[in-house]
């Protein structure tokens, strides 16, 4: 089995549809993982998942009206981050009950419309579960600009992102626009759960978004050292998904999630350990 | 030679939710004051601060920041807040000492830029100045309630501020920590002509220490603390006939400022 492996790495690493999954991968692994750090220090992980189902209306609609799927995604995404704000804001819902709302909302407008359109099964299948194996040009491109997108908007405003998160009150005082970057980071959030789409489907973002995350937390480090190893236990658990699932031919997302929870109990652990 | 006035109050009425909360309130802070700020729970302290800060509006009369009036006054930086609570933080933010006092240098002029080198020097110095360095590296969640309130200043120090102002800091922290924090904010107060307006329950304290007394309960008294002050007169217009406050002169134990 061992011989095997090794005898397969080099050959799949020569493959264009795997290079393509290799590189779309590792960039949405470092964008989910960044926003999702985010998410989880604003308590706020569950909005990942809130918005990758609402995202499911979009890419049925895309299907629906042959637009690319992952643009309508990013679309009905941003609608449903905007809706969930809002109605928190206006006092309509709590933020769980708001997601909640949202989230049914799109999925069963996703439902509707897949039944007029007569079931496009395999197609969905692939964004529900994600199908990195089968990235295209196109894909690439769109997962490329919107990773670029969400890595740039990280690296500048990193500090003010981390004073926001840490307390929006004195971040507001020092006089950082915090409105402005909520609605910025809003953006992002959305446009990373599109991005990620195709990796790994909008049922199981959240595990990519939240766990590196939390496995880098575990290790009880700087805010620097947690985002770096959030970073690198995305990357790995991206990178070792893709390549079990290509050489044992199960599903990439589920290997990925997989890989991703071994990792946070293997910190869970070592830190009782230590 | 005259002191500048960094804060003038006059005839201020503040009103929270329909109560009049803080009533004709005059008086004026002086660059270098070290003020202690009493008075009963509710009586309108963390008000008037709010006021002070401009997060308030006022009601009636006029509030001057460094002699510009409040309303057009924009050198925030120049004064720096720590409010009630500010240590009651989530233990298991990954964030270190250093990297909290880093974020006070964030400023409308540097968004989206990283940190100087200058930025990083003046970290340090305020590590330095709260006596913290050893700690510069420790996540914020391992540290005790001094501790923790320490390196709150200095992130409100790192800012190079010229008013301090600081709202019941002092929670929950020990008594040996306690009286080297106020001995902190006394150097800090003398070495950098910072001046300083603190909250504090502590009315021993407030008398041996500070120069300045801010009595708040609805009505607002400022007085000067000499040796001569007796506490009993001052604190009777605020806490009422019945109030004694048992004051020993030699409570006062180092080097003080009136010594």
């Amino acid at each position: 089995m061992i011989d095997s492996l090794l005898f397969d790495i080099p050959q799949l690493l020569g493959y264009q549809f795997f290079q393509f999954a290799l590189l779309g991968g590792i960039i949405a692994a470092l964008a989910t993982s960044w926003v999702g750090l985010f998410l989880v220090l604003r308590r706020e992980a569950m909005i990942g998942d809130g918005i990758a189902h609402t995202a499911f209306g979009g890419i049925a609609l895309g299907l629906l009206l042959d637009i690319h799927p992952l643009i309508t995604a990013l679309l009905v995404s941003i609608l449903a981050v905007f809706g969930i704000s809002y109605m928190r804001k206006k006092g309509l819902a709590k933020s769980d009950a708001a997601i909640a709302v949202m989230l049914s909302l799109g999925f069963s407008s996703g439902l509707i419309i897949i039944s007029i359109a007569g079931g496009f099964n395999v197609e969905i299948f692939s964004y529900l579960f994600g199908s990195i194996l089968t990235i295209d040009h196109t894909d690439l491109l769109i997962v490329s600009l919107l990773g670029v997108a969400s890595i740039c908007f990280f690296g500048i405003f990193y500090k003010e992102l981390l004073a926001m998160t840490f307390d929006e009150e004195s971040a507001k005082v020092t006089g950082i626009p915090v409105n402005l970057f909520s609605f910025g980071f809003n953006l992002l959030v959305a446009s990373t759960i599109a991005l990620s789409i195709k990796v790994i489907g909008v049922i199981l973002v959240v595990a990519l978004m939240v766990l590196p995350g939390l496995a880098a937390l575990q290790l009880k480090r700087s805010f620097k050292g947690t985002m770096v190893a959030t970073v690198g236990f995305s990357i790995m658990s991206v990178v070792i998904g893709i390549f079990l699932s290509a050489i044992y031919n199960v599903a990439t997302s589920g290997v990925i999630v997989f890989t991703a929870a071994g990792i946070f109990l293997i910190t869970v652990v070592s830190h009782k350990l230590m | 030679m005259e002191k500048q006035v960094v804060l003038e109050l006059q005839h201020v009425d503040i009103v929270r939710s329909k109560d009049l909360v803080v009533e004709d309130a005059t008086f004026s802070i002086e660059q270098g004051d070290y003020v202690g700020v009493v008075g009963p729970n509710g009586g309108g302290k963390t008000t008037l601060l709010l006021a002070m800060l401009g997060f308030l509006p006022i009601k009636n009369g006029s509030i001057r920041v460094f002699s510009e009036p409040i309303q057009s006054f924009t050198a925030w930086e120049r004064i720096a807040y720590v409010p009630q609570g500010a240590i009651q933080v989530d233990d298991h933010f990954p964030l270190t000492v250093r990297e909290l006092v880093a974020l006070g240098r964030i400023q409308r002029k540097n968004i989206g830029r990283p940190l100087k080198k200058s930025d990083w020097e003046a970290v340090d110095d305020a590590l330095h100045l709260m006596d913290i360095e050893d700690l510069a590296v420790k996540r914020l969640g391992t540290l005790s309630g001094g501790q923790k309130q320490r390196a709150f200043i200095a992130k409100a120090l790192v800012r190079n501020p010229e008013i301090l102002i600081l709202d019941e800091p002092i929670a929950g922290i020990d008594a040996t920590s306690l009286e080297n924090f106020y001995k902190q904010l006394s150097d800090l107060n003398r070495k950098k002509t910072l001046t300083i307006v603190i909250v504090s329950h502590d009315l021993s304290t407030v008398f041996c220490r500070m120069t300045k007394l801010l009595c708040v309960n609805k009505k607002v008294y400022l007085s000067d603390i000499t040796k001569e002050s007796d506490p009993n007169i001052i604190l009777k217009k605020v806490y009422g006939d019945h109030f004694h406050f048992v004051f020993h002169k030699h409570e006062c134990t180092g080097d003080f400022h009136h010594d």
